[in-house]
């Protein structure tokens, strides 16, 4: 029998006012210029002064949200951290690059240089919580996070008392990377209200975001927000894998379609991926509410850890806001949400989330 | 009692060239790999020696297939295609494909190399057409993307990245896919060439030796960038057995865990690396005697020589096996360092020699032990260890064993 | 010296982002590293970029350089005698 990964607690820093619990989602963040930019929070509360000066804002955001997350879950030294983000502090590797060819290969800042190693946020959340524990960073585009998040399961599997993991997913929009990602038509051609992101899937491209989310992944059932009893990642799937991976997700849980309360989506109103959704809503129950996510944090690989934190919320105050509806269901609790996410490079996950209450 | 994790494939490319018998005899000639960089364009190429890969980006693009010239391919990625490549004609595309074979990759800067050149074209209101293909390069999953691709090993593959660890993490997380029936095979290692981005991020740290590095010798200077790609196949030794596979060694023991004291230096007392060593033996179920010889991390730096210098003397004591780092033959490939290093391990316990610590004259004051400084033939090896330490205190120890 | 010093002491603060603090903050003799201002390996780093980008100032040692930054009066020194003319 495979031990069963819980949530003890989430964090998310995003576009949306997620960090405080009183402000859940109120009121609702937009914008115009086709980027969604966090809505910073006070940094210093988590780290000293000593520190903070030197910190892009990925690693404030990263370091931030996990230490929240440990906070929340009442743990101060967890056994390990994994992460997953897919291109790391880019603020501090443009400005190393940019800098070594203006001024020529002289007179360069190691701080650049050094947070701009991937695994420059787990570095720091193991100093601040003293975590001498498994340490580990995943850099594989959209499956980045859900590797962190299946490797803490797989963690879980060879626990032989309670553990805690903390994991997390962070990704940063800067300036440059939206000018750059525009000249291979990333982005949505014309400049759209971010909330209306799903009412113009007829035309390519999307809206950029970014955010950082923990989460303590756990063996202990006790006082748990919820269960991820399956992960299932795929790499450029066709219909026909998308479904039978559906299949054996629902079997390997004893559960149906008809079971789901809500489909967490992460359609990004791109039309070249929305054929990636056909094969999962086409079999939606009529009980199952349809939902997306990417209207309130954009685009960026590691979006599944957001959609998370919002599944940990859906089923911990059994509430559906209205500003992620895209199909309303006529469901009465929520126990099952079906997460499905995609990212530009075609890597796809199913996560099913499940209420332990 | 899970089973036993082996070695059945290598596939290897760096400065000293490509293959078991290009490393082996210039590691019988103490013929160190390092020179004056040719093809990287760095106003330090001639003031610094680097482990470059000999080949040319075509030269790398024939090797394994593609066209020459400006094909979308970084040079980052051309290394780990010709090392998997290796991978793949030995043990055959076949049972690779057939049955669920991981490919977990490591890298540190992806695309960089070639991204470098290109960036202010990038960020520019328009950029060159022929620029518009190397976009998306940039990432540590482009060269891991590339080779699911281009092999058709679709089955599970991540990329990892911590750094100086990278690879030696990439080898842990395939044993445990195997160990927990995810998958039935992995290809584990990891790739990272030489770019300006790399080399004056380090120069920035004011650790790297212009002349061949002294790796824990007292008057070390500090480190020399490398590039190159590691991989190794890994199996059960009953999967192994079944198809008549070769079996180069046993995986027998691994550990990863964290210093938690500083963003880029060890702690000096080496607690760190301890700790590291010491459990990854535990999981082997050997004890420091039993070892016969270190691979250590060794970049010449001063804070990891000497954190690592105290490690292995406070958990050996006084008759510490031969150690030495190989990073003098090569360059400190970083991503690839891991498995690069982990395969010279194996092939000095195949060869029954120790690898010497090239440059070594004078011991440090604060150690009592000191590296292998010549090739030492006709040893005995059983078990040997692979330590690679990261930025980030990413620490993680690797134990092979003779199968 | 005394404009030098002045001027060093908000580059410094510029360069290392010691946030809140003043000129008048830092006296001229305390230790940059360890207690002091307690500056580590980075900071000391970034100090040496500093002495090169703006008096062209070029320390290769990283142990040479933290002898020379021990403080605001040293560097001032050190910079009067070395510094390159532009």
């Amino acid at each position: 029998m495979k031990q069963v990964l819980y949530i003890k607690s989430a964090s998310a820093i995003s576009p949306q006012h997620t960090f405080y619990p009183e402000q859940f989602l109120e009121p609702l963040v937009n914008s115009d210029d086709n980027k969604l930019r966090v809505i910073d929070i006070d940094y210093s509360k988590y780290i000293s002064p000593v520190a903070i000066r030197r910190m892009s804002r990925l690693l404030k955001m990263g370091i931030s949200s996990g230490m929240q997350s440990l906070k929340d879950a009442g743990i101060s030294q967890p056994d390990g951290i994994i992460t997953g983000t897919s291109h790391g502090s880019k603020k501090d590797m443009e400005q190393f690059v940019q800098d070594l060819i203006v001024l020529k290969e002289e007179a360069l800042n190691p701080t650049y240089f050094i947070q701009s190693t991937y695994n420059s946020v787990n570095g720091w959340l193991a100093m601040q919580s003293k975590s001498t524990g498994y340490n580990q960073t995943y850099v594989h585009r959209g499956a980045s996070f859900e590797l962190a998040l299946f490797d803490a399961w797989l963690m879980l599997q060879d626990a032989k008392r309670p553990e805690y993991y903390l994991v997390g997913g962070f990704d940063e929009l800067t300036d440059n990377y939206f000018v750059i990602k525009s000249k291979i038509d990333y982005w949505k051609k014309e400049n759209i209200d971010s909330l209306s992101l799903l009412e113009h899937s007829d035309t390519p491209g999307t809206i950029a975001g970014e955010g950082a989310a923990f989460f303590v992944a756990t063996n202990d059932e006790k006082d748990a927000l919820c269960a991820v009893p399956s992960i299932k990642m795929l790499q450029d799937p066709d219909a026909a894998t998308i479904r039978k991976t559906l299949a054996e997700l629902l079997e390997e849980n004893g559960i149906a379609m008809a079971d789901i309360d809500v489909l967490l989506c992460g359609m990004n109103g791109d039309a070249s991926t929305q054929d990636i959704y056909t094969p999962i809503t086409e079999s939606i129950d009529t009980k199952t509410t349809i939902a997306t996510f990417k209207q309130l944090c954009g685009e960026y690989e590691t979006t599944t850890s957001f959609a998370l934190w919002l599944a940990c919320q859906l089923i911990t105050r059994q509430e559906i806001p209205e500003a992620i509806v895209h199909k309303k269901g006529s469901t009465n609790s929520i126990k099952y949400i079906l997460l499905c996410n995609h990212s530009v490079f075609r890597n796809v996950s199913l996560t099913l989330v499940k209420a332990v209450k | 009692m899970s089973e036993k994790i082996v070695v059945t494939s290598i596939g290897i490319i760096s400065a000293l060239g490509q293959g078991k018998n290009a490393h082996v005899s210039a590691f019988r000639t103490q013929q160190s790999g390092l020179r004056h960089p040719k093809h990287l364009k760095s106003k330090y190429a001639d003031e610094f020696v680097l482990g470059e890969v000999r080949l040319s980006n075509d030269e790398l693009s024939e090797l394994v297939g593609l066209p020459t010239g400006d094909n979308g391919y970084t040079r980052t990625t051309l290394l780990a295609l010709a090392a998997v490549q290796d991978i793949v004609n030995d043990a055959g595309l076949a049972i690779l494909q057939s049955e669920p074979t991981a490919f977990i990759n490591a890298n540190t800067v992806g695309g960089m190399c070639t991204v470098e050149n290109m960036y202010m074209e990038f960020i520019a209101p328009t950029a060159p057409e022929e620029y518009l293909k190397y976009i998306d390069t940039l990432d540590c999953a482009e060269s891991t993307q590339r080779i699911t691709e281009h092999f058709g090993l679709n089955a599970f593959s991540a990329t990892v990245s911590t750094a100086c660890s990278s690879s030696a993490n990439a080898f842990i997380f395939g044993a445990r896919l195997i160990k927990h029936g995810i998958v039935k095979r992995a290809i584990c290692g990891g790739c990272d060439s030489l770019s300006r981005f790399t080399l004056n991020g380090f120069h920035s740290l004011k650790n790297v030796d212009k002349t061949p590095s002294k790796p824990f010798d007292q008057n070390r200077l500090g480190l020399n960038l490398g590039e190159g790609a590691g991989y190794v196949l890994l199996e059960t030794e009953s999967s192994a057995k079944e198809r008549g596979a070769h079996i180069i060694a046993e995986f027998s023991g691994y550990y990863n865990s964290n210093d938690a004291y500083h963003p880029t230096a060890p702690s000096p007392d080496g607690a760190g690396a301890y700790r590291t060593m010491q459990k990854a033996m535990e999981m082997a179920g050997i004890q420091p005697e039993d070892i016969s010889y270190i691979n250590a991390h060794g970049t010449a730096t001063q804070s990891n020589d000497s954190a690592e210098g105290k490690a292995i003397e406070n958990l050996f004591g006084s008759n510490a096996p031969y150690f030495s780092s190989t990073k003098p033959f090569v360059g400190h490939t970083l991503a690839a360092a891991g498995s690069l290093e982990a395969i010279f391990s194996m092939y000095a316990m195949e060869e029954q020699m120790i690898i010497p610590n090239l440059n070594f004259e004078t011991r440090m004051e604060e150690l009592n032990i000191s590296p292998v400084a010549s090739l030492i033939e006709n040893v005995a090896l059983k078990h040997v260890l692979s330590n690679s330490f990261g930025f980030g205190g990413n620490n993680v120890s690797l134990v092979f064993s003779k199968p | 010296m005394e404009d030098l010093k002045l001027t060093l002491k908000q580059q410094i603060i510029d360069s290392l982002n010691l946030q809140g603090m003043k000129p008048e903050d830092i006296d001229d003799n305390a230790p940059l590293f360890g207690e002091g201002l307690g500056l580590d390996s980075i900071d000391s780093l970034e100090l040496m970029v500093l002495l090169e980008r703006n008096y062209g100032i070029k320390i290769e040692d990283a142990r040479e350089g933290r002898k020379i930054l021990q403080s605001v009066q040293s560097m001032a020194e050190y910079i009067q005698e070395h510094k390159k003319v532009s």
